[in-house]
Parts: structure tokens; sequence; C-alpha cells
């Protein structure tokens, strides 16, 4: 479990920095979901599913409750779902993938998210709706539609 | 959801991304494949969706290494032995206590009265000790500048 978790680490964080926009918050995110696991391995069924979408629900719901902490903190944050990525956290990353950061800060949370799941972590359908709570029916428009917004951002900045 | 093989009439469109992500029926690819042999439209944004998902995964979305994701999970693992420590700590200091004031209760060369005494300063103090750790926690889950670095 624990080399599989190892893994895991990068598309977690990843995830993790797509909901909280900052790359130090979203590696304690990280962090607190491997205590979880390790601490309550029996809290992982394999009979449901397994490990990687579990891992990774674990991850998203870490970075909402910080989220949730950090607006009770500061009172006229966003809207939790549409919680904005960080523009700086994108320059932090070689510049070959700059395009790609600076497109996908102008995106909401919610299609990052699934971006990342299916274009960078590789998860399939059924996966992706387990991690993000959503029905196997709405992934394909809605990942459809996270595509095409981030082609546009991409257009245009290369225009 | 079942789709004749007969080529779509209108733009498939999401179903284009389900094509790339080879997450359609045979016979929905099949209709795919056969739309786009008729739509340029759809071929282009096919090829645009392919080649964006594949940019997107090469990309370096997270860049941290390996060795930096093991630390991590030596800290949690650090961290569930330290929980364990102090809580087998704490059950062994309140099992002493309990006993030291049990002797200190039953013992019979302190008269009563400098018992309650004694009980009432110490009682006091650890009043004392709660209240201002009560303060303490209310101040730091409230505090806004916490974070802030000076």
């Amino acid at each position: 479990m624990k080399q599989e978790l190892l893994q895991l680490g990068n598309g977690a964080h990843a995830l993790a920095l797509q909901i909280l926009g900052n790359p130090d918050d979203a590696a304690d995110a990280v962090h607190d979901s491997f205590a979880v696991a390790l601490q309550k391995p029996d809290v992982f069924d394999a009979s449901k599913g397994p490990l990687r979408p579990w891992f990774l629900r674990v991850v998203r719901n870490r970075c909402i409750d910080l989220l949730r902490r950090r607006r009770e903190q500061e009172s006229g944050i966003d809207e939790l779902t549409h919680q904005s990525a960080d523009p700086e956290q994108a320059l932090q990353f070689e510049q070959r993938d700059e395009d790609i950061h600076l497109a996908m800060a102008r995106l909401g949370s919610e299609q990052r998210q699934i971006i990342v799941l299916r274009d960078f972590m590789d998860l399939s359908y059924a996966e992706i709706a387990a991690v993000l709570d959503i029905a196997l029916g709405t992934v394909m428009s809605r990942l459809h539609r996270a595509r095409l917004a981030l082609r546009k951002e991409l257009s245009q900045h290369d225009d | 959801m079942t789709i004749s093989t007969e080529p779509i009439k209108t733009h498939p469109e999401e179903q284009l991304s389900g094509y790339i992500d080879g997450e359609l029926t045979q016979q929905e690819r099949q209709a795919i494949e056969r739309h786009c042999e008729q739509c340029e439209s759809c071929r282009a944004r096919l090829e645009e969706l392919a080649s964006l998902r594949l940019r997107v995964g090469k990309s370096h979305l997270s860049e941290i290494g390996e060795d930096k994701w093991r630390e991590t999970m030596n800290d949690a693992t650090v961290n569930i032995s330290r929980n364990i420590g102090w809580l087998l700590f704490l059950a062994g200091l309140m099992v002493i206590i309990g006993f030291v004031l049990y002797q200190f209760a039953i013992g019979a060369e302190i008269a009563t009265w400098l018992k309650l005494a004694i009980a009432a300063v110490y009682g006091g103090l650890f009043v004392l000790l709660l209240s201002v750790l009560k303060q303490r926690l209310v101040e730091s889950k409230t505090d806004k500048y916490k974070n802030v670095e000076i």
C-alpha cells in the first residue's frame, strides 16, 4: 500500500493544487491524506474499488476542508467550487509548461480537477466519477466542456 | 446508451472526448469513425482534442519528486508513532495520578482539613491551567494573522 501511495504523490499534489491554488498548501493536504491512509488503513475497503480513486477522494475532501477553514478565516473568498488558482503558482514550474499552467489557471476549479484526473493521471471515467462524487454519465460532458475551455484559453494565449 | 452504427447526422461533440479516451462502446466508436470520415470539422476537432490530451499528459503539473513524497510519508508515519507515544504517556500519567490521589485520600497520617486544603490548592491550579489552555485554543483558532510572516 505504501509503495502505491508513494506513486500517487505527484498526481494527488497536482489535483490538490487545482483546488487550493498554492503548492505548499497542496503538499500539506497530500501529507495529511498520507497520514489518514497510513493511520487508518482499515478505512480503505479493497472490495469497493481500487486504492487510487479512494486516495484521491481523501485528498480532495481534505482540500475542501482546508478551503472551508480558509473561508472561515478570510471572509469574502470566492465560491468554494470556483476557487481560482493562484496565477503566481503557474510561474513556479518549468518554462516549457507555462502555457498549460496559465491556461489552466483561468479555468474553474471543477474543470481543472477533471482535466488533471483524466489527462494527467489517466483515470477512467468510472474512477473520475468516484473521486468527484458525480454520476458516471456526467463525466464525459463535463470533461469535454473542460477540454474545450482549455483549448480556447490556449489558443487565446498562442494568438 | 446504444448508438446505431449509421453515421451520426449531428456533430457528436462530447462523444469525441469519449472516443479519444477509449470510453465508448464498439458501436459508438464505429459511429464516430463513420461520421468523421464525412465531417472535416469533427475530424479536426478530434485531432485537436487528442493533441491537447497528449500535451496535458506530458506537462509537469506537479514538480515534487518521489524522494520528497517518501520523506512526507515518513513524516506522516512519525506523526502516527508520536500520537501513540503521547497516548501511552498520558494514560500512564493518569493511572499514576489516580493512584497518588487515592493514597492521599485514604492515608491516615494527614488530617482531613489539611487534605481538603491541599486538594483545593491543586484543584485551583488545575482549573486555572484549563482556563488558560482554553483561552489559547480559542485565540489560535480565531487569529486571522497567525500565518502572516513578519
